[in-house]
């Protein structure tokens, strides 16, 4: 029997957690939790392709979806939260590979989390304002209802010179252009939920539904279709000048947590691990697990304040030894490195290959 | 009213943040039109504020609100007579469409009003007719079917629960009807598309739980079917009431098996806390010394140490939140003669509920005696015990397009939503 898609995404992540992460790690990634612990480990473990894959998922619906999987012998419970693949699990999987790719090509959940949602809504309310504009509708129940993104693109069609026939047109030949890039690209799964002024765009399920596509599948591939047009237009800005204006402020790296923010700042005033944790009032812990997240990144962020180069190398070669990201066995080969500068040497190296 | 040009009106509400609040308040006799919710009357920066304005009309909406016999009675209300006196006792303008006549004469006395008019409208619609039929427990699936095959669309199905709006929705998809479910757990986006594919026709029936249908203006609904009977008559008369609107023949069905009563009593009994969870609450409360005034601060806590829905814990913090000040065992004890009254109060209306469905005669003269207006004009196509019968409103539906392979051209939809010429439509024409 053949797994469905979604127990092919759970296993592919599982096999990457290797056992040593809960299943509510998992959980924390697909809702795209925006926790050190989270952050470091979509990285450690290759998976920022599926950060805030599934914002809607529930804790309850993932814990029932692995049971499941249990019971069919595709999961093998290890201790109360950890799971890893059966033999069957890792056959079915690989089989699944001959025939598919997983994640999908331009799926990048990490890089554009934070304008995914965004960008969607601005794209689906621009394309019904210009419809409704082409073909003279007055009024129109707009199909976004954030106050903010309705402001948004009134302030948008007012500062626009070209006139509703020259402004449908030109988002029109950028859409037409961009999705011409790469031919793996289904546009349907995005067009089929584009209202626009006699037809109101359909929902996930049901375009999942007429394209004869399993649900968690369509949700993966609408995705891919929204980063593929992000990362397009705004690497590609002088050619889709239009469609580029749809992101805030482009080049914005993503975001810190509130926190973390504060302690870079304070970083880069100068102060210490030791002072930060004063001024702040946190514990010394928590200032580490902001430095963790910092380097995760800012590439260029430099650590030798934090880890001797000596040590960072060794650490390097401990874990390549051990081939695990526990960070127990690793200490055992550089004995004297701290969790902290692991995690940290492992959050800048974390993209590499280990074997 | 701000889309429609009056640009003079402001909501004061509790989704303002401090700064906006502040802002609007300085500014507040700048507008024309305040529109307040009933919790702000309990701020008391606001109501100094409006007492030093002059205030020409007081409108109430959802007047039913105030009245303890109301079936959505809210605390809140309660305030608004204080208020009124406050402002001077302007002119008041109380508007409800469902009160009986307990309920507004509750309505005049809680506002302090002395001369009054009333305006009372009809609740009868004479173009909706109005059916009740009783069928087994197992049969009922089968005939929800077999009527959203044989009736002119489009409706609307009401369930008391979600997961059953939804099977009946795929059922009905899977007999190519063009059907979706509608209910409070759906996402943002997915709520407005619905109900606007509904509204555009594309779809014929919305399978609904009650969160459907507020502010949902469609003309041409034929019929209203109700799986399972609302909690009172009141929300029935409104649920069926969005048939119709364009005038044209409607027709209203409730499908009642025996003892769908107890499922109405679960619902009603699922809103409040009962009294074994205040006892924990407040036992557990008292053990761990959190104080009356930081209860929400422990959500979590007190909905796992006693099993609260989202419900009623929402009003258990409300209820102790708002009486902070009072003695502990004070509060406890009325929240416990509180909701004893409240579901004595759900259990009448779910009894009255039940009284209309085994009614004999005209239920049409049922409603409208509950509402306290005399016996109707009795239209031709009344109701189930008024020789309504099958083939009256069974109108033959045009059969459901059988749905072939449909190719789907993106670049030919994207050109036509845009009102631009695709490649396809090029080859076209010059074919």
């Amino acid at each position: 029997m053949e797994i469905t898609y979604t127990e092919a995404v759970i296993l592919y992540c599982l096999k990457q957690l290797k056992g040593e992460r809960t299943i509510f790690s998992l959980y924390h990634l697909y809702q795209g939790k925006k926790s050190s612990q989270t952050i470091q480990d979509a990285h450690l473990y290759h998976l920022t392709p599926f950060f805030q894959a599934f914002p809607f998922i529930s804790r309850e619906e993932l814990a029932r979806q692995i049971e499941r999987m249990e019971k069919k012998s595709l999961l093998d419970k290890k201790s109360n939260e950890h799971f890893i693949l059966t033999s069957t699990g890792d056959l079915k999987l690989g089989e699944y590979f001959q025939a598919n790719t997983l994640p999908p090509k331009y799926l990048d959940g990490w890089r554009h989390h934070h304008l995914t949602a965004l960008f969607w809504e601005r794209l689906s309310i621009l394309v019904q304002v210009c419809s409704n504009l082409v073909y003279q509708k007055k009024s129109f129940i707009p199909i976004q209802n954030k106050l903010e993104t309705l402001d948004w693109v009134k302030a948008f069609i007012k500062k626009r010179q070209e006139g509703r026939m020259g402004l449908s047109s030109t988002l029109f030949l950028e859409l037409l252009n961009c999705f011409q890039r790469d031919k793996t690209i289904d546009p349907s799964i995005l067009v089929l939920r584009l209202t626009g002024q006699d037809r109101i765009g359909l929902t996930s399920g049901q375009a999942a539904e007429l394209l004869g596509m399993d649900h968690t599948r369509y949700q993966l591939e609408f995705l891919n279709i929204l980063h593929f047009l992000i990362g397009t237009v705004s690497d590609e800005a002088v050619e889709f000048p239009l469609l580029n204006a749809l992101i805030p402020e482009a080049e914005k790296p993503v975001p810190f947590t509130l926190s973390t923010e504060k302690t870079f700042q304070l970083l880069n005033r100068g102060y210490t691990v030791e002072q930060i944790s004063r001024i702040r009032n946190l514990k010394r812990s928590t200032i580490e697990d902001h430095i963790v997240e910092i380097a995760l990144h800012i590439k260029n962020f430099d650590l030798a304040a934090y880890v001797p180069k000596d040590k960072e190398k060794r650490i390097l070669e401990a874990a390549k030894e051990t081939s695990a990201k526990k960070l127990k066995l690793i200490r055992e080969y550089a004995e004297d490195a701290s969790y902290f500068e692991i995690r940290l040497v492992l959050a800048r190296n974390g993209d590499q290959k280990w074997k | 009213m701000k889309a429609k040009g009056e640009k003079r009106a402001v909501a004061l509400n509790s989704f303002l943040s401090p700064d906006q609040k502040k802002q609007v308040l300085r500014s507040l006799h700048e507008y024309k039109f305040i529109f307040i919710s009933p919790e702000m009357l309990g701020v008391h920066s606001v109501l100094e504020r409006l007492s030093e304005m002059n205030i020409s009309l007081l409108a109430v909406d959802e007047a039913h609100c105030i009245s303890q016999w109301g079936f959505d009675f809210r605390p809140d209300y309660l305030k608004l007579g204080h208020f009124r006196s406050l402002l001077g006792n302007p002119l008041t303008l109380a508007l409800t469409a469902t009160a009986t006549e307990e309920v507004r004469a509750d309505i005049v006395k809680c506002l302090g009003l002395e001369k009054i008019h009333e305006f009372i409208y009809s609740v009868d619609r004479p173009e909706i007719s109005i059916s009740v039929e009783e069928a087994g427990y197992q049969e009922k699936q089968k005939r929800v079917l077999e009527l959203a095959a044989s009736l002119q669309g489009p409706g609307i199905i009401y369930f008391s629960s979600k997961k059953m709006a939804e099977q009946i929705a795929a059922m009905l998809r899977g007999k190519g009807e063009r059907a979706m479910a509608y209910h409070g757990g759906l996402e943002q986006e997915n709520r407005i598309l619905i109900q606007q594919q509904f509204i555009n026709g594309q779809l014929n029936i919305v399978c609904a739980t009650s969160a459907f249908g507020m502010g949902i203006n469609k003309e041409n609904i034929r019929y209203v079917i109700h799986y399972h009977m609302p909690l009172q008559l009141e929300s029935y008369l409104q649920e069926i009431g969005r048939a119709g609107r364009d005038g044209s023949e409607s027709i209203a069905i409730l499908l009642y098996s025996a003892g769908d009563e107890q499922l109405s009593f679960q619902l009603a009994e699922g809103e409040l806390p009962d009294q074994f969870q205040i006892e924990r609450l407040f036992s557990s409360a008292e053990e761990k010394s959190i104080s009356m005034s930081e209860i929400k601060q422990h959500e979590e806590l007190f909905t796992g140490y006693c099993g609260f829905t989202e419900t009623q814990w929402r009003f258990s913090a409300d209820f102790i939140e708002s009486r902070s000040k009072e003695a502990f065992s004070i509060i406890q004890k009325k929240m416990g003669n509180y909701v004893t009254e409240r579901l004595q109060m759900k259990k009448t209306k779910i009894f009255e509920m039940l009284q209309y469905i085994q009614h004999q005669g005209c239920k049409r003269s049922f409603i409208l005696n509950y509402f306290g207006e005399p016996s109707s004009s009795r239209p031709q196509k009344c109701c189930s015990n008024c020789q309504l019968n099958n083939e009256q409103y069974f109108y033959k539906k045009e059969p459901v397009p059988a749905a072939g392979p449909t190719y789907y051209d993106w670049k030919k939809e994207l050109a036509s939503i845009l009102r631009q010429v695709s490649e396809t439509d090029e080859k076209e024409q010059i074919q």
